[in-house]
């Protein structure tokens, strides 16, 4: 049993030629797994558009092809033709931007102040608000249907973005930026300068947040395009799907017609694979940071 | 934090500044948060069909229906099933898959790139997608089990399949996730105590065991607490894949939320609703303390 | 000078128009009768310049769940159609108020049968105007009866099953490809215990019942529950006449996987539409069947609201109702026979003979939550293997069930 710290010593300077190298059958069997293992991950999707072109005879053929015969773009056409598709999408836009929008700005603000600004009662504050994350939504949306009734919210689209405007984790996550990268030295010579606060937020603080907050930015609008329970309760009326309820919605009933269902899956996945392609170091990052809040 | 002397002006902008950011902050959390989560606690004491203007005060009486509930108590097993199967599914491929891919290898992008792929895309589509190929009679993986002599299944009608169903779907949305957060915290472990294993003549296997796994004992425990909590909510994918045949979404495996939105907003049971919403927070609670226990006891 | 004044005059006649102009908001649970509404609606904006009708249908629970949330907040449409029995817990926490006295008179006035009347009403006054109700009877496949040598539909409980076997035609390894008889096992809750109270109810039994003193209790924890779970429990895992695998209902019956299958009136119109070519008839089944009212609610005072509904009794738009849409109005001084003759499906719905003891889901407010919780018992039950020839194991869940609705009763203080 090797202890780590015992050989850490004395041994990083061994020459190279002395590392073992692993033997060929070994590194083709890393390979290959990860080989299937990528193609497994990818395969749904592959499916996914093979479905969608094809047409609904060859659908119900056994075994299922998987390049179709003619493909045809004729089930999109029927997605679009039968429901307001395009509105679904521009509401999940609608949605992810303004939820992205609200929580970059609160979180940025209150994660700042909280990093900052001695007052007391910070401490338990900030514990308050991290605590309420640990709380699943499923918890507490009941009385926040209630309330959003009360003001009127009911199928409309404030009322959809209304619980995604805050996240507790953003706040953490800009607090931990700021203490870790924004000495309060920084800060102090701006208001030597005779700079107003708002001043040094925009213009000391906010420039150094960018990539934290472009990475929350990511995040954020990943959680609101994705959202699903809350949508579904709150909108009553087909103009108000966001896309998630709109294309869950729209299988539902006797026939799946999986020409058509594919087809809305494609169109609806289609915005962010092109933009995690392009982004996806960014997002991969992000997510990573994110996920080590712990 | 730097406790500033400089008088008048600036010292009030300072505070002004802080409180009037802070404070619609605060507000928000309270009127979002923290208020409706006292409300969902307070409510599950009272009885309330939503219209009435009686709302009597019943105690732990629903609490104890809850207990008697055999729907309740189905969604309860489903859900604890699928959690832990997810988990079981998920946390060790991830852990296997970011081993390989801990050293940099040619495709290594693409690699990444393909795991993250069903992490991006939204659980709707990506549910249907499964959905078509766990079809009874028309999906690929029956014919893919075909091969090797098993007979086709339905998938998604019975229910001990359907629940293995959403397990395999949720396990491969959350994988990729799950492996980049090991990949960092791999990726952390210095060179050198691999260097130094291996030309004493240890196997990969054996640097695994001695030299990863303890090294990432806290990241593998906060993995695999966060993916129990969060299959805890399961409730998109059981909707989109078990929604049976006559249009009733989600009815085949049935799962807490969806008990839960059934009890609350078509039975308009709110107080019993809202005693399941606690119960679901106790679960979520202890989870959380059990990961915070197991991280404390680190020497 | 001269130019402003008469954008002025223009400004204002428009806004004046616009003010002039009312809607009125006419919601449904059921989106098929939306072109129903926009019938009606077109002759009452023609007699009434100024007044537009929106129409607004979402499926049923999403409907009931708006309802619950827009009533007590008054921001509800004016002309509301409900089911009877939903609206039962609507009007008795005052929510919607009684019927005008021109609409009450109409219902009152010999146009509908007690039943319907009783079924609008609430503690002696009359709160909607019925407008059609959802009625079972049973479909069948005259090809395949005659093909398997049977000269009519089955008219007791026992030629049921018997048809049932013999209409089931099966694979090389003995499983069913088309189903005898096309039973609900699955789906939701409530549509599965409405299904099956349906068969209880030939052999006169009932999910619940009101007793003499007014409460109510559990009624299928006895023989007529008994023979209705064994029917179902033999058909699936003794006879394997149905499956839950096969297709069924409506769709099974159009793709000809089914042989017969009870279901309700809308079906007829769905047949038109997917398989006008089918072979088939209806009939009335042997004791009886359910009949859900549906009826229409006015929360708007505006006397406008209360002519709409007055538009949508008229015969001849009730008599579209039944020829484009299927579901079964109400109103019985109505001449449907042209129709009736046209569509001979509707023969099974609408000429039933006198001694057909009809039921209704009752108007509590549990009766969903009953429903949903018997269905969890009974789903299970239906494919357990070993109820087969276990008269006290489908009796001991007959009884598990049976507790669980009368503790259900019981907590909403009817019982």
């Amino acid at each position: 049993m090797m202890r780590p710290a015992a050989l850490a010593g004395g041994l990083s300077k061994a020459p190279r030629a002395m590392r073992r190298r692993s033997p060929w059958w070994r590194l083709a069997g890393e390979e290959a797994i990860l080989v299937v293992g990528a193609i497994l991950m990818v395969m749904p999707f592959a499916w996914m558009v093979s479905t969608a072109l094809k047409s609904p005879a060859e659908i119900l053929q056994w075994p299922p092809s998987f390049i179709p015969e003619n493909p045809s773009l004729a089930n999109f056409v029927f997605v679009f033709e039968n429901a307001p598709f395009a509105r679904w999408l521009l509401n999940s836009l609608i949605l992810a931007v303004s939820s992205t929008v609200a929580i970059l700005l609160t979180s940025a603000l209150a994660g700042y102040v909280l990093a900052k600004f001695s007052f007391p009662g910070r401490g338990p504050l900030f514990v308050v608000i991290l605590a309420t994350a640990i709380v699943p939504f499923e918890v507490y949306m009941i009385p926040l249907y209630l309330t959003s009734r009360n003001l009127g919210l009911i199928n409309t689209m404030p009322g959809v973005i209304l619980p995604f405007v805050v996240m507790s984790f953003g706040i953490f996550f800009v607090r931990q930026n700021v203490l870790a990268s924004i000495p309060d030295e920084l800060i102090e010579a701006g208001r030597i300068d005779g700079a107003s606060e708002s001043w040094i937020f925009l213009h000391v603080v906010m420039p150094l947040l960018s990539g934290p907050l472009s990475a929350l930015g990511i995040f954020a609008f990943m959680q609101a395009w994705n959202q699903f329970v809350w949508p579904l309760l709150v909108a009553n009326s087909k103009m108000l799907y966001t896309a998630e309820v709109g294309l869950a919605l729209f299988q539902t009933g006797y026939t799946v017609d999986f020409g058509a269902v594919s087809a809305g899956s494609v169109i609806s996945v289609l915005p962010i694979l092109i933009v995690f392609l392009a982004l996806r170091r960014r997002i991969i990052d992000g997510v990573a940071l994110s996920g080590l809040k712990g | 934090m730097v406790k500033f002397r400089l008088p008048g002006r600036t010292v009030r902008g300072r505070w002004a500044f802080a409180y009037l950011t802070l404070a619609p902050v605060v507000a928000i959390y309270l009127y979002l948060r923290i208020i409706p989560i006292s409300q969902t606690f307070i409510m599950s004491f009272y009885e309330w069909n939503l219209i009435a203007r009686r709302r009597p005060f019943i105690g732990l009486e629903n609490y104890a229906g809850l207990m008697r509930d055999q729907a309740f108590i189905t969604a309860l097993a489903n859900t604890t099933v699928i959690a832990f199967g997810i988990l079981a599914l998920s946390v060790p491929s991830a852990l296997f898959v970011a081993t390989l891919l801990a050293k940099p290898r040619w495709l290594s992008a693409v690699y990444e790139t393909a795991f993250f792929l069903p992490v991006v895309t939204s659980m709707v589509p990506a549910t249907l997608a499964w959905k078509w190929i766990l079809d009874a009679k028309l999906g690929p993986l029956n014919q893919f089990v075909g091969w090797f002599g098993i007979p086709p299944q339905a998938w998604l009608i019975k229910p001990e399949l359907a629940i293995f169903s959403v397990i395999l779907l949720s396990a491969w949305k959350l994988l990729g996730y799950n492996m980049i957060i090991f990949l960092v915290g791999m990726r952390n472990i210095p060179a050198t105590y691999y260097e130094a294993a291996e030309i004493d003549g240890a196997s990969p296997g054996q640097r695994f065991w001695f030299i990863t796994l303890p090294l990432i004992r806290p990241i593998l425990l906060f993995v695999s607490v966060i993916t129990v909590i969060q299959s805890y909510n399961v409730y998109t994918q059981v909707y989109v894949l078990a929604s049976d045949a006559q249009g009733a979404p989600g009815y085949v495996v049935r799962v807490l939320v969806y008990d839960m939105i059934e009890n609350g907003f078509r039975f308009f049971r709110m107080g019993y609703a809202s005693a399941e919403a606690m119960i679901l927070l106790g679960i979520v609670l202890v989870l959380t303390a059990v990961q915070f226990g197991a991280l404390r006891d680190r020497r | 000078m001269q130019r402003s004044l008469i954008t002025l005059i223009a400004l204002l006649a428009l806004v004046g128009s616009a003010i002039a102009q009312k809607t009125l908001t006419v919601w449904s649970g059921y989106p098929e009768l939306e072109p129903f509404y926009a019938h009606v609606a077109a002759q009452f904006e023609a007699d009434n310049p100024g007044v537009k009708v929106e129409i607004l249908t979402q499926p049923l629970r999403d409907y009931e769940r708006r309802l619950m949330v827009t009533l007590p907040a008054d921001s509800a449409g004016d002309i509301l159609e409900i089911s009877s029995a939903f609206a039962a817990r609507l009007v008795q926490n005052d929510l919607i108020p009684p019927l005008s006295a021109n609409l009450e008179a109409l219902v009152t006035g010999g146009a509908y049968a007690d039943f319907y009347i009783e079924n609008a009403s609430f503690d002696g006054t009359v709160y909607g105007v019925p407008l059609f109700r959802g009625q079972g009877a049973l479909f069948y496949n005259t090809a395949m009866f005659e093909a398997a040598g049977l000269a009519g539909p089955p008219t007791t409980m026992d030629e049921y099953v018997e048809y049932a076997n013999i209409l089931t035609q099966r694979d090389a390894s003995g499983e069913p490809t088309v189903s005898g008889w096309s039973l609900r096992l699955g789906g939701g809750g409530s549509g599965i215990a409405e299904k099956f109270w349906t068969i209880m109810h030939q052999y006169g039994g009932s999910i619940v019942t009101q007793q003499a003193d007014g409460t109510w209790a559990a009624d299928y924890a006895n023989d007529a529950g008994y023979e209705t779970l064994k029917l179902y429990v033999d058909l699936v895992n003794k006879d394997r006449v149905v499956t839950p695998e096969l297709t069924g209902d409506a769709q099974g019956f159009q793709l000809g996987t089914t042989a017969m299958f009870i279901r309700e009136s809308w079906v007829i119109g769905d047949i038109a539409a997917k398989a006008p070519d089918l072979p088939y008839a209806t009939a009335v089944l042997p004791r009886g069947t359910i009949s859900l009212p549906v009826n229409l609610y006015v929360t708007s005072s505006d006397p406008l609201a209360s002519t709409f509904v007055e538009y949508v009794m008229r015969s001849e738009n009730l008599r579209w109702l039944l020829a484009n849409v299927g579901w079964l109005p109400n109103r019985q001084d109505v001449d449907y026979a042209d129709i009736i003759a046209a569509t001979p499906g509707l023969d099974g719905f609408i000429n039933i003979p006198a001694d057909q003891v009809l039921f209704t889901v009752p108007p509590i407010e549990p009766i969903d939550e009953i429903q949903t919780r018997m269905a969890e018992h009974l789903v299970r039950a239906f494919t357990d293997r070993n109820l087969v020839d276990n008269e006290a194991g489908i009796r001991a869940v007959l009884q598990t069930a049976a507790n669980e609705t009368n503790d259900i009763l019981r907590r909403a203080g009817l019982r």
